[in-house]
């Protein structure tokens, strides 16, 4: 796989940016609900966006922003919906938890455990039509250690079915810490269990982690059966914006947020090799910042559901 | 078009295999829905006539192949999960209420749910947790609807209108019903051979009468037609509702006939409390007016779990012997 150095940084970078807006509208309270963010999660992003087809399904978490623009669900209908607004992805009623895109196959949910089971259906179905696409079933480790991660690694091993399970390992389950709470040291290793493929990568070095998942969906994609990527990675603010997150030292997050963050690292990295200049990615920064303040203007200026169509949506067809 | 005598799980059996030749996108999937053809046999013959991907026998594993379910809908398919008691609905009902229930309105319409869920209630001696009906507990949560059927034909019909339709539908069959034959039923055991569709949402008059509107569903309909008969010897008149679908609910059909005698019982094998029985007996009187009956009677389980002995059991779950008693006791009343 060829990566194009430039493009997995500005990808990286967008997305950075486009949760950046996103905080905004808390300070404002015109996200009232709760707000999870992915920074410091970009990597993990761009190597879904490198290897997705169209036609493949993603099932994501609570924390679902880049797993989303990395699907193709338009970034502004997304940015709507986290503002609640009527132009959003899904008219104001799912906000950031719960985004919907049929066209795009990308799903989400707010329950931690419940996207592995969803994306085994869409998986099921690839197997059942003979389609070449791959389902992938997004967690956290948290959700690693729900029965349905057993339960759906089980039951896709054992029927073969196309599902790619990522696990986004940040460490943290809000504050429990993922070291005191399982097992084993990887959450790769559970992978022998099922007779699968496993693997575990740096998520927050962004070829490494596009590369390793490249190779993970090819596997699953040529019929060799589910396969397990954890993705380590470090999550930069709170679980939700608010949350007081006193559970992580000072000097932690400070540290990791230095070590850890993909973006930093990746610019580092450009320019070490000379495959680009200060002032490029300068550049690169300052126009994503600049689209997604645009954007968020733009949406800002969107209607707020009317309240009139409260009830609408709750079935399909009127009885 | 052929009509013959058939009992409740031949009948959700031939349903289900007519749906599934009709329409490619139709799965089911369970425990022991395969190989053996469902425990009270509703998914007979199925496996072979279609093979292992479209009749799954899955794992002990609930939460996610009800969850796999609705991810099987979402891509294009139509699911029909067994849930082989009602009582296993704890384990999996993350995903039937939060993903399968809601994501049609989470997704502010641009996601359609085609998915059934099948699952066996009612009491047939096997104590509090193979006991329980929770119709009350589905239609409490926005987002499906909910069938239990009572006659033969409805088994076919629901099935079927449960199959192709667009919403989330939790069918509660009866275990006395699956397990009852054909010649024992009081009401429809005549089905036709071909598909057809029982529409959900209207309710059926499954008796008429002008002294006591009785209403209640699923097995409960077969007590109250054997209770009917045995009061109506004495003169009292019952007319016997048969609800169909608790989610729509028919208040239209009993109220109107509420509205005609005056008084309503509603016999519900599910919880009494925070329950069908009181939605209705309210939602007749948003209709009718607070002074509108001159009796209002609920029947239903006291708020206790089923108990392991017959005699217990019989002291808590209405049947056709204490719901003749409380016919007796409103007719004596006024």
């Amino acid at each position: 796989m060829k990566l194009n150095p430039i493009s997995l940084f500005r990808t990286m970078t967008r997305m950075r940016a486009f949760d950046e807006a996103c905080l905004e509208g808390v300070q404002t309270f015109e996200i009232h609900g709760e707000l999870h963010t992915g920074i410091g999660q970009e990597a993990i992003g761009v190597a879904l966006a490198q290897s997705l087809t169209p036609n493949d399904a993603v099932v994501s978490t609570h924390r679902n922003h880049f797993h989303a623009l990395a699907k193709g669900v338009p970034p502004r209908a997304l940015m709507a919906e986290i503002f609640e607004k009527e132009t959003g992805l899904c008219r104001g009623r799912g906000g950031h938890m719960h985004p919907f895109d049929p066209e795009h196959h990308f799903s989400a949910t707010g329950i931690v455990g419940a996207s592995l089971p969803v994306a085994l259906g869409y998986a099921y179905k690839f197997k059942m039509m003979g389609l070449p696409h791959i389902a992938v079933g997004i967690c956290g480790d948290g959700a690693t250690n729900h029965g349905t991660f057993h339960e759906c690694l089980n039951m896709a091993a054992a029927w073969s079915l196309p599902l790619v399970c990522l696990v986004e390992n940040n460490e943290y389950a809000i504050s429990v810490r993922f070291r005191d709470v399982t097992a084993t040291p990887t959450i790769a290793e559970r992978a022998s269990a099922y007779g699968i493929t496993g693997r575990r990568v740096d998520g927050t070095d962004v070829e490494a982690v596009t590369l390793a998942f490249a190779e993970t969906a090819r596997h699953t994609r040529k019929g060799g059966g589910p396969s397990l990527l954890e993705a380590t990675c470090y999550r930069f603010r709170g679980h939700y914006e608010g949350d007081h997150d006193n559970y992580r030292e000072r000097a932690e997050k400070q540290r990791m947020r230095v070590e850890m963050d993909p973006i930093l690292r990746y610019r580092r990295e450009l320019l070490e090799h000379g495959a680009a200049t200060e002032a490029e990615l300068d550049a690169i920064g300052a126009k994503a910042r600049e689209e997604m303040t645009a954007m968020l203007a733009d949406v800002r200026a969107d209607a707020m559901p009317d309240p009139a169509g409260a009830m609408d949506y709750v079935f399909a067809e009127v009885m | 078009m052929t009509v013959r005598k058939i009992n409740a799980s031949q009948a959700v059996a031939e349903s289900l295999m007519q749906e599934m030749a009709r329409d490619e996108s139709v799965v089911l999937l369970g425990e022991d829905v395969g190989r053996s053809g469902g425990v009270f046999g509703s998914s007979r013959d199925l496996l072979e006539r279609f093979g292992p991907m479209r009749v799954r026998d899955t794992p002990i594993s609930e939460m996610s192949f009800t969850g796999m379910g609705v991810g099987m809908a979402m891509a294009g398919l139509r699911p029909v999960v067994e849930i082989m008691f009602v009582d296993f609905m704890g384990v999996c009902l993350e995903q039937i209420y939060n993903a399968m229930a809601k994501i049609p309105y989470m997704s502010g319409g641009r996601v359609k749910m085609p998915m059934v869920i099948k699952t066996a209630g009612g009491n047939i001696g096997s104590a509090a947790q193979h006991s329980q009906c929770l119709w009350g507990t589905f239609a409490h949560l926005p987002g499906m609807h909910v069938v239990a059927p009572a006659s033969v034909r409805d088994h076919k019909g629901l099935m079927a209108a449960a199959i192709r339709s667009d919403n989330p539908v939790v069918f509660i069959e009866h275990k006395g019903l699956l397990l009852k034959k054909a010649k024992d039923f009081l009401t429809g055991s005549e089905v036709p051979e071909d598909a057809f569709v029982t529409p959900i949402g209207k309710a059926e008059v499954a008796r008429k009468g002008n002294d006591i509107t009785l209403v209640t569903l699923s097995a409960g309909v077969e007590y109250a037609m054997e209770a009917a008969a045995e009061v109506a010897a004495e003169g009292i008149d019952a007319e016997v509702i048969d609800l169909r679908s608790i989610v729509p609910l028919d208040t239209e059909t009993v109220a109107a006939s509420a509205a005609r005698t005056g008084r309503l019982l509603v016999v519900d094998e599910d919880y009494l409390s925070f329950g069908l029985s009181a939605e209705v007996v309210v939602r007749v009187l948003e209709k009718l007016g607070p002074t509108a009956l001159r009796q209002i009677r609920r029947h239903a389980v006291p708020d206790v779990p089923i108990p392991a002995a017959l005699s217990l059991e019989e002291a808590l779950v209405p049947g056709p012997a204490s719901i003749a008693r409380v016919l007796r006791e409103m007719a004596a009343a006024s």
